[in-house]
């Protein structure tokens, strides 16, 4: 009984040790996260814009506003198409070129120079970005509309910022660009921790470069791909300066994402209590997709 | 040590006395919205002059760019960190802040001397609410459209005196395989342009200003056929082809680019960019401008000119009023207004300060027409309510890449204003 007794001291002296060195960490997310999280959640009650300091509480109307709102569906499906995208892209394609440069299938020099090629445009600001390609997709006189001129696929030319078909795929286009060489270079540090003995083997078994990319490189990133998935899908819900800086959600709110919906409602439209509600749906939808990640990861 | 110990009490000293120092003078915020590098040099140059006049006081400058400014006055009042003096465009946009009470009255202000005769009653009238004058005029601004004299001579062409001829004008200019007109609506505002100055011609005034205002009875807001045919006309702009390919794609910039790079006949240019033509291949083929034709027969205003007056505003909350005002004063009066336009090359709203000695001939007939105009149509997108002006917005770029028609447009915008004035 005295040495249980002492076991359950000892255990809460550690405990609060342990309380005691993260309560630092833990205030800072209570003040600059969690706090400002419950009070957006506050704040989606209510209606007042930036000019007025008069509050209305409208209860869960903010919350029906928004089910109605046919731009929500439209932003709701433009991210999800830029996950569904990104996933492909930056999980499927920077794997592939990760596996492909790792696989001493070309010469050192031209490994590099494909790395660093592809991992340059994500140093890059997005702003700086967005405008660049801005520039080159401008009709008429944009170098890619040129190149469409004069390769002879001129029935291609399209104002692709300016049209509602188009619009969110280009920007989509541009977010590609500039990532995948990023995620491939995460895949290449994972794959490089695969032990070489593995592919050793299979060489000498007479597996395939296919194969073996199937049989030891996947299962081996496997926890990558699936921390990579996570933050992929939880950039796509919370993207926001490519879209803003490329089109602000035109044409006629066709490129609209949840985060320049929620911007435009607070910043433009001067509605802060229904720009929180899109927080905290983005706050929400964010959190399921944290816990999916954690119960995998759990699973594992 | 004892060194040690010497510099460490002579640095607390300085440190302390520094807060000391700083509140012997009178710190007046002033934000605005005109950091280009040759407004920037105006306004530098005169904050230094007003400080040496005045060395109680303290102007500390903020610019940022037209678009931001949007977002950070608004940021700024949800913050409660409203600037002593701020800038604002005319019309709802400024009567949004007069409202809500965060504008100080300047009516008593400006009956004294200094002030008599220096502003047009057209300049002032679009700051006030309520018969109040809640701001300070300190640049007007109209619209015209700019064509290329080397295109319309090689075509044959005339500048149009009526609606009718400028129709005829462009499906000539299409004819003979030039872009009629170069258009960037790429950021929506550029179609509030057009669309603004439709509405005033189609629609009649006193319709429009209820509309606009939300005086209207509810069931009535926005209910003028004038409105329908107004965007179903600026749709055919588009669908006939006198803007430009990809109008929603490219900049007001890129387009007016394109038109002084020869590659447009005309462009829908603002007076206060009259100035950036100068030393450009247009300027070498020759340019001349003319406003929107009149419609004949239509139910609005033909004498309406589209364009406003820019102006100041001082908070209500502010310590310091009469330094504030001060300020105003000395950046308005005649010395500096002149100063402002021949370093800007925009038109002050100071009564005498654009002349041939400070501004180019063009800049000057502009102002003159502006000035035989019998007022302003203010630009649609400060003068709506806000939720009305986004629907326009949208639509100006909807109705050009076809997914929205004039009748759905008005449906949401008498939607839109139903819900604001429900508001109010």
């Amino acid at each position: 009984m005295t040495d249980r007794s002492d076991h359950n001291r000892a255990t809460w002296r550690q405990s609060l040790q342990g309380w005691l060195w993260v309560a630092p960490a833990l205030l800072f997310l209570v003040i600059f996260v969690y706090g400002p999280a419950l009070t957006n959640i506050r704040f989606s009650m209510f209606s007042f814009s930036a000019m007025s300091l008069d509050w209305d509480f409208v209860g869960f109307d903010n919350y029906l506003r928004l089910w109605n709102d046919p731009k929500f569906m439209t932003a709701l499906t433009n991210n999800a198409i830029y996950a569904v995208i990104s996933v492909s892209c930056q999980v499927g394609i920077a794997l592939v070129l990760a596996a492909v440069l790792e696989a001493r299938i070309f010469p050192d020099f031209s490994a590099n120079l494909f790395r660093t090629a592809l991992f340059l445009p994500s140093i890059l600001p997005v702003v700086v970005v967005g405008l660049v390609w801005q520039l080159l997709l401008t009709p008429t006189t944009g170098l890619i509309d040129q190149i469409l001129w004069e390769t002879g696929l001129a029935s291609w030319s399209k104002a692709w910022l300016g049209e509602p078909d188009t619009a969110i795929f280009a920007v989509i286009f541009v977010s590609q660009w500039q990532w995948t060489g990023y995620i491939m270079a995460l895949f290449m540090v994972a794959i490089r921790a695969v032990p070489r003995d593995l592919y050793e083997a299979m060489e000498i078994d007479g597996a395939s470069g296919i194969q073996q990319f199937w049989h030891i490189t996947v299962p081996g990133v496997r926890e990558t791909i699936l921390i990579v998935t996570i933050i992929t899908i939880l950039g796509s819900l919370k993207v926001f300066d490519i879209v803003w800086v490329m089109t602000a959600g035109g044409p006629n709110h066709s490129s609209e994402v949840l985060g320049t919906m929620m911007y435009r409602a607070a910043f433009r439209d001067d509605m802060i209590g229904y720009s929180s509600t899109i927080a905290t749906v983005i706050f929400f939808i964010a959190l399921t997709i944290g816990l999916v990640q954690i119960k995998l990861q759990k699973d594992r | 040590m004892k060194h040690l110990l010497a510099v460490t009490a002579l640095a607390t000293g300085i440190l302390a006395s520094l807060p000391g120092l700083a509140q012997d003078k009178t710190v007046v915020s002033f934000l605005h919205k005109f950091p280009e590098p040759e407004n920037m040099a105006y306004f530098d140059a005169a904050v230094a002059e007003f400080e040496a006049a005045n060395p109680s006081i303290d102007i500390v400058m903020e610019a940022v760019a037209d678009e931001p400014y949007k977002d950070k006055i608004r940021v700024l009042m949800a913050s409660d960190q409203v600037p002593d003096i701020y800038f604002s465009w005319s019309g709802e946009f400024g009567r949004k802040f007069a409202r809500e009470g965060r504008t100080l009255d300047l009516t008593e202000a400006l009956k004294g001397p200094e002030w008599q005769g220096r502003f047009a009653a057209a300049s002032l009238e679009p700051f006030q609410f309520e018969g109040k004058q809640f701001g300070i005029p300190v640049n007007v601004d109209s619209k015209y459209m700019i064509y290329n004299k080397a295109i319309f001579e090689k075509h044959g062409l005339a500048v149009p005196t009526t609606f009718a001829e400028f129709i005829a004008l462009n499906d000539a200019l299409l004819a003979a395989g030039e872009v009629p007109i170069a258009y960037g609506n790429q950021a929506p505002w550029a179609a509030t342009h057009y669309i603004g100055d439709l509405f005033a011609k189609m629609v009649p005034d006193d319709v429009r200003q209820a509309d606009y205002q939300l005086l209207a009875p509810a069931d009535q807001l926005y209910t003028h056929p004038g409105y329908v045919e107004a965007l179903a006309l600026y749709k055919s702009f588009g669908d006939k082809g006198y803007f430009n390919n990809g109008a929603n794609a490219i900049s007001h910039q890129q387009a007016r680019g394109a038109f002084i790079a020869g590659r447009s006949a005309m462009v829908y240019l603002e007076l206060v960019e009259f100035y950036m033509l100068a030393d450009t291949p247009v300027a070498e083929q020759g340019w001349g401008f003319f406003p929107m034709p009149p419609m004949e027969g239509a139910a609005g205003r033909n004498d309406l000119l589209t364009g406003a007056p820019d102006g100041f505003l001082i908070s209500s909350k502010t310590e310091h009023p009469d330094e504030a005002l001060a300020f105003l004063n000395f950046i308005t009066s005649p010395e500096q207004a002149a100063k402002y336009v021949s370093t800007t090359g925009m038109t002050s709203a100071v009564i005498g300060s654009v002349t041939e000695a400070t501004t180019t001939p063009e800049t000057l007939a502009g102002l003159k027409a502006l000035e035989d105009a019998a007022g302003m149509a203010l630009w649609l997108d400060t003068d709506m309510d806000t939720a009305s002006a986004n629907v326009i917005l949208a639509a100006g770029q909807g109705l050009l890449s076809g997914d929205e028609t004039p009748e759905a447009v008005m449906e949401k915008v008498r939607a839109a204003a139903k819900e604001t004035l429900a508001q109010r």
